[in-house]
């Protein structure tokens, strides 16, 4: 396991605070992490049905369970990433290196990082029908940036690929530049984006923030 | 943990063209290569392991063969 520090921003004051970011993240600490973030998903899912919320509206990964991904992390494709500020895990990313390749055109065959699944903490989530504004922002830019970085560490010059849950489309769209590929059937009709060398080197050169 | 180790891989004039062409078309280093294939057949030995099957489809002649990893 590795750390290197990072940013993120709090959301109350927009103050630059200070992260780190891991890489090396351990069975056990997707264990913790679901314990952390359990209860709080609990009650964010409480207060959205005190709220009337539709559960179309609801945030789409409330019901992951990062324990059910331990098992992810035994293999050698697989990389485990996240970001901690102020004690807790603020976000976390596993990513898989061997079992996808590239469909962008200029690109094709050509292997890329695997973003398999990311997520910011719970109580990051702005959540405006229920007045949760978020407690940082950036997570999920710094946890993308990070697996560009891998995808150069390991050969692949900054080629990314992911299934976007539809409330984070826009956000992998302008604001990561990551292309769209289209709809995969075969992953319950999810978008895929794919990010080029050159798209990665822009979004790592310009700093990318949420 | 992520300390590496070097090893001696003695490879036919044929298989090195292959290793060589594959480090061409995938825009990767051999080393590169050869640790992607590792990555893999884990990955693949893993999935058959647990049960899965490993079969490649080709829509436009609407074939699916298993294919049979040792």
């Amino acid at each position: 396991m590795s750390s290197s520090p990072v940013v993120v921003i709090r959301r109350a004051d927009n103050a630059v605070v200070q992260a780190e970011l891991i890489d090396g993240v351990q069975p056990r600490d997707l264990g913790l992490i679901e314990r952390v973030w359990t209860p709080v998903r609990a009650q964010i899912l409480a207060k959205l049905r005190a709220a009337s919320v539709a559960p179309v509206d609801w945030p789409q990964s409330l019901r992951w369970d990062w324990s059910r991904k331990e098992g992810e992390l035994k293999l050698l494709e697989a990389g485990g990433f996240g970001v901690i500020c102020d004690g807790d895990w603020q976000g976390v990313m596993l990513t898989k290196s061997a079992s996808h390749v590239a469909l962008l055109a200029s690109q094709r065959s050509k292997p890329l990082v695997y973003v398999d699944y990311v997520e910011t903490a719970p109580w990051n989530w702005p959540i405006a029908a229920i007045g949760e504004q978020g407690r940082y922002r950036g997570v999920g830019s710094v946890l993308i940036r990070e697996a560009m970085n891998e995808s150069i560490r390991q050969g692949f010059k900054g080629r990314i690929g992911l299934h976007a849950l539809p409330q984070a489309e826009r956000f992998y769209d302008s604001v990561c530049g990551l292309t769209e590929i289209g709809r995969d059937p075969n992953k319950q009709n999810l978008l895929y984006f794919e990010c080029s060398p050159e798209a990665a080197e822009k979004f790592l050169d310009e700093g990318g923030e949420s | 943990m992520n300390e590496k180790r070097t090893m001696t891989l003695n490879l036919t004039d044929v298989e090195m063209g292959v290793l060589e062409e594959l480090a061409r078309r995938k825009d990767l280093s051999k080393t590169a290569v050869i640790r992607q294939a590792l990555r893999l057949y884990q990955t693949v030995d893993m999935r058959l392991g647990r049960g899965e099957k490993l079969i490649f489809e080709d829509e436009a002649e609407k074939k699916k063969s298993e294919v049979m990893v040792l």
